[in-house]
């Protein structure tokens, strides 16, 4: 169960769709929380099935390269999952934080918990985070993956069977191919509906561990706001018309966005608490991997998002140096004249603030040569080569100084 | 008659995929005009060209199937263009080369072309020189990244350099265990040889 849209994820599966999705639908949460079964074991063939491939997946992500094993930022984000949903439900999780630079967490049915770096990037506070680690442990409470693939495996046969039927009708001419088509198409926009139920119910769920823990309901509700505005800002600075990245659509496998973002607030509203966001404890807990996580960021190639990103970031607690610099480095890889310009002034300021990176000259220097201006260009670069003796690019920045 | 006809098209659509699918041999000795341009160099032994293009200006080489290694050359990318085909150029589309780009922005944009189009979440440039090609400077520089669809440690090696506003670069990878180190000798003899 994945927090994000993963559209290009599912399609692969297409065939795997479910009529008898509606049936299985699951009730939104009630107002208390399920009775939870610590060490809970699979009980079915299907479920022994799905926990065995997701401990197979697990042993193949323990040894990743993309995980990031820092302790101290592992035991931090596993804490504000433990804050979320308290202590007894948190010990059956196996928290991996993995080196992704998008938006996402997901939760695997054996209690692996997969959180990637974009998250912890475009999350404002404790209390979102919490709402995104509390949505993906409510699929693994609710047991969503088992629903899913007796879904999927219900709405393949029936997919099948259908297509087998309306060949054989076309076969004999009766014209029943077309109707076939439209059966197969009514089973998949089914098995899609019972994907964002499944999500909605995980949602509510979640609200309800938010309610239970010292952290602001609001805050569901608030990420989902965020993640429009930067979908938008990527979509404008592309030239496309914005609300294209979350529109409803019938494939969905999640809510829409702004339907997501408004039943979240509703029933945070009806929960009438007011609970801690812990915004500068997140900042600081994640500054020092601020830098690792910006220069990912930038370097996707996504203007318009990482602009966004900045200036929500900066909107917290002011354009710091590392801030600057990223915000310079963005700059100057559009590389327009006037970008050239800006990225200048950008690593200027950086560094008037008190940045040490001695990077930072690098990139004023090249910015400053490409846009023309040599002599000031040099300068800055000879101060890198001063600050940095030893730099890996020592004798290609010696070449530009002409030294 | 009609019958006949669609064989026919069928037996030649199938001759040309064949043949647009066929790999070519690249014999040992001088090469000229690799990647339709004026790259040229000197292998040292045989290889395999890919007759699949990742764009108009590249040219692959493999030995073992270029997931194991792969000599990319890419020759004389224009301003505003991609290195690569773009894969989907309103939701992804790629970082362009610029006329005035300077030589230590070449490895940023093979970094950033290959962070959007393989999902290449990790990439560490592990070391940058100078080096003359036909009197022209060109930078010279040592990577690694991983991709997330096979999580492979890669290390790569790479010449690029800015030839009258277009970018002329030639790029060696393999997974770090093993491939890597098999065939680099064999590539930097090759390197040795090359002209812009």
């Amino acid at each position: 169960m994945s927090f994000c849209r993963r559209f290009s994820a599912v399609l692969p599966g297409i065939a795997a769709l479910a009529l008898a999705g509606a049936a299985h639908a699951v009730e939104p949460a009630a107002p208390v929380l399920p009775t939870y079964t610590a060490a809970y074991q699979p009980q079915t063939k299907d479920e022994r099935g799905i926990w065995m491939e997701a401990d197979e997946d697990e042993r193949v992500l323990r040894d990743s390269v993309l995980l990031m094993r820092d302790e101290g930022l592992n035991a931090y984000v596993r804490q504000v999952l433990c804050r979320e949903v308290g202590e007894d439900r948190c010990r059956s999780v196996r928290l991996y934080i993995v080196e992704v630079p998008q938006f996402n967490a997901s939760m695997a049915p054996n209690g692996t918990m997969r959180v990637w770096t974009g998250l912890l990037l475009r999350v404002q506070n404790e209390a979102e985070l919490a709402s995104v680690l509390g949505h993906e442990f409510a699929h693994f409470e609710l047991r969503h993956s088992l629903a899913g693939i007796k879904a999927r495996r219900d709405a393949a046969s029936l997919a099948a069977w259908i297509g087998v039927l309306s060949a054989g009708a076309a076969n004999i001419g009766t014209g029943g191919a077309g109707n076939g088509s439209t059966l197969q198409l009514a089973v998949l926009g089914n098995y899609f509906k019972f994907s964002r139920e499944q999500e909605t119910a995980a949602d509510l769920l979640g609200l309800q561990y938010m309610a239970k823990s010292p952290y602001d309901p609001a805050a569901a509700s608030q990420i989902w706001q965020s993640i429009m505005a930067e979908a938008d800002a990527r979509s404008v600075a592309r030239g496309l018309k914005p609300g294209r990245e979350y529109k409803a659509a019938f494939f969905g496998t999640h809510p829409p966005s702004p339907e997501r973002a408004a039943y979240l607030k509703a029933e945070a509203d009806k929960l009438g608490k007011r609970g801690e966001l812990r915004a500068q404890e997140y900042r600081e807990a994640i500054r020092p991997f601020l830098p690792r996580l910006l220069a990912a960021q930038i370097r996707s190639n996504d203007f318009g998002g990482s602009e966004y990103l900045l200036q929500t970031l900066s909107a917290t607690e002011g354009w710091t140096g590392d801030l600057l610099f990223a915000r310079g480095e963005l700059f100057r890889q559009r590389g327009n004249p006037r970008d050239l310009v800006t990225a200048a002034d950008l690593f200027r300021d950086a560094i008037a603030k008190g940045y040490a990176n001695p990077e930072a000259h690098r990139e004023l220097g090249l910015s400053l040569m490409r846009g023309g201006q040599e002599a000031d260009g040099k300068a800055a670069l000879r101060e890198y080569l001063k600050l940095k003796p030893d730099a890996n690019d020592g004798n290609v920045i010696k070449m530009l100084v002409g030294s | 008659m009609m019958k006949n006809a669609f064989a026919a098209v069928c037996a030649v659509s199938l001759l040309s995929a064949g043949a647009a699918s066929a790999n070519s041999l690249v014999a040992p000795g001088a090469h000229s005009g690799v990647a339709k341009s004026s790259i040229a160099t000197t292998s040292t032994g045989e290889w395999n060209k890919l007759s699949r293009t990742d764009g108009p200006g590249v040219e692959v080489w493999t030995r073992d199937g270029d997931s194991l290694n792969k000599v990319s050359f890419f020759g004389g990318i224009g301003g505003g263009l991609p290195i690569y085909r773009e894969r989907n150029k309103k939701e992804a589309p790629l970082p362009k080369v610029t006329a005035n780009m300077l030589l230590p922005d070449i490895p940023v944009l093979l970094e950033s072309t290959y962070r959007s189009q393989y999902q290449v979440n990790k990439f560490s440039l592990e070391s940058q020189d100078i080096v003359t090609i036909e009197g022209k400077q060109a930078i010279r520089f040592t990577y690694s990244f991983v991709r997330s669809d096979d999580e492979v440690e890669r290390k790569g090696e790479a010449i690029g350099s800015i030839v009258k506003g277009k970018l002329f670069m030639v790029t060696y990878e393999a997974p770090a265990i093993y491939f890597f180190d098999k065939d680099l000798q064999d590539f930097r003899k090759m390197a040795e040889t090359l002209k812009f």
